[in-house]
């Protein structure tokens, strides 16, 4: 129970952490192209 | 790993306060603590949303034109306000309900913290609805503000507590979740606005009633998960007093007390200009690199030159504040400072000779040492002042922020206007501002070289 608690707690803050950084580094390698 | 917690009943709930309680938070000795981050993560996550309400700008100034602005509109310099008086709020409330951040909790703080910042966006609707911009000012201004203040000091003390053996990495995680919320927020209210777009409204509305529901419930997973160490837990073989370092101590300072020391003032003075120099130049990032390589960078590519910035401003969080665990808070400053003078004296060149990539890295590197040093703060005041009111005292300092907010941006801004009317041309006019930049760290580097250990006559007992 804790170690699904441990999984779903980090998803929940890693998902949209990870959505927001790839939408921003897809805008920041529009610099190198 | 089981979870117990004190027998429940009407009369402690009633002595208590119930779930919200810091009672109702402790955890058991073998609870994992790598469940608290997340916590902070939430709250974090959430009210770094602040650094995008830019998205809001200009579709607040169409409110009534829907596709263009009207007379009767707002107009852009009256709503930028909007985003002012939430930092000066975020200081202010810091700095006031520091104390009762660490009486209560982090549970507490954490709802508190929700209410006002989602009860703030949906003030601010109604203030939209209405078209009435004091309610907006007062919504998402003064009481997302406090959300902001009292939401990002909330997890601070917790973290250290839990992470006695490494506060800097602790506290970075969190205070990175702060960098990153603009990039959650940025991308979401526009999906929202579109979402909700229709030929009678722009969406801002619905998306500003959308994002206070979400962003409450989201905190409400950060309050609901955390948890408070027992009072005598550490991790496990982790031996304090075996590895005493000179700035580091095991007492603890009183925040009445901690803020009429001289360390306090140096630490203000560090933290107010490592925030000054990065603030200023990420306000007018856009701008200034289309400005240094006039017709070399488009308004797209500056955009991405700010996206790129908000990386490295998140990512320095947690890798400087993590860093400064092995070398020592006040070596890390060092770092921020001396490389911070030899990037800004560097930059002037850089644009003079044209060199767009070298122009990024240096702005990378600087901006990942600002961000680096609102996350490295909170391990810095642990080992000076110890951990039992460093919430407390983590709050007053964000001053200098609120400080750095108003100094940073009017530097910048008026000694580039003051230039360019003098007649030097926009691509030379941010060389001065750099050379001021430099100056300021100096005087942060003086403040770290004069931070010394906290006089234990300014210590007290833990039950004191």
């Amino acid at each position: 129970m804790a170690k699904l608690k441990f999984v779903v707690l980090w998803l929940v803050v890693g998902v949209p952490l990870i959505w927001g950084v790839s939408k921003t580094l897809q805008n920041a390698l529009k610099l190198f192209q | 790993m089981s979870t117990s917690y004190p027998p429940r009943t009407a009369e402690t709930s009633a002595a208590t306060g119930g779930f919200l309680d810091k009672s109702r938070t402790v955890a058991p000795h073998d609870y994992n603590r790598f469940l608290v981050p997340p916590a902070a993560l939430a709250v974090h996550l959430s009210i770094g949303q602040a650094y995008a309400f830019s998205t809001f700008n200009l579709p607040l100034t169409k409110l009534l034109g829907i596709t263009q602005s009207t007379s009767a509109d707002w107009k852009l310099e009256q709503i930028g306000w909007t985003f002012s008086i939430a930092i000066v709020f975020l200081g202010a409330s810091a700095a006031v309900f520091g104390r009762w951040v660490e009486i209560a909790g982090p549970r507490k703080a954490m709802f508190v913290a929700a209410s006002c910042f989602g009860g703030g966006f949906l003030l601010g609707a109604v203030g939209i609805y209405l078209h009435q911009l004091w309610i907006l000012f007062l919504g998402y201004g003064v009481l997302g503000g406090c959300g902001l203040g009292i939401g990002y000091i909330s997890p601070v003390s917790t973290l250290i507590k839990w992470f006695p053996d490494r506060p800097g990495m602790a506290t970075g995680m969190a205070i990175m979740g702060f960098g990153g919320g603009a990039m959650i927020g940025a991308p979401l209210s526009i999906f929202l606005m579109d979402r909700f777009k229709t030929a009678s409204s722009n969406g801002v509305l619905e998306a500003f009633v959308a994002m206070g529901i979400i962003y409450f419930l989201y905190m409400m997973i950060g309050a609901f998960s955390v948890r408070v160490p027992p009072a005598d837990w550490k991790p496990e073989g982790w031996n304090p007093s075996a590895r005493p370092k000179k700035l580091v101590t095991n007492a603890h300072v009183h925040v009445n007390t901690a803020w009429t020391t001289r360390q306090f003032w140096l630490l203000w003075g560090i933290l107010c200009m490592n925030v000054t120099a990065g603030i200023g130049v990420l306000g007018q990032a856009s701008p200034m690199i289309q400005e240094i390589f006039t017709g070399r960078v488009s308004a797209a590519t500056a955009a991405s030159f700010v996206g790129l910035l908000s990386l490295f401003n998140m990512g320095g969080r947690f890798v400087w504040a993590s860093v400064s665990d092995y070398i020592g808070r006040r070596n890390t400053y060092f770092v921020f400072f001396l490389l911070g003078i030899a990037l800004y004296a560097t930059v002037p060149t850089l644009g003079s000779l044209g060199s767009i990539p070298w122009f990024v890295a240096a702005f990378c590197v600087i901006l990942s040492m600002y961000g680096g040093g609102f996350a490295t703060i909170p391990a810095y005041l642990r080992d000076l002042f110890g951990t039992m009111h460093v919430g407390a005292i983590h709050g007053r300092l964000l001053t200098a922020w609120s400080t750095a907010g108003v100094l940073g941006p009017v530097l910048v801004n008026y000694i580039r206007k003051f230039q360019i009317d003098s007649g030097v041309p926009k691509a030379q006019a941010y060389s001065v501002t750099m050379y001021i930049m430099c100056g300021l760290l100096v005087i942060g580097l003086l403040c770290n070289l004069a931070v010394r250990a906290v006089d234990a006559r300014h210590h007290h007992s833990r039950d004191a």
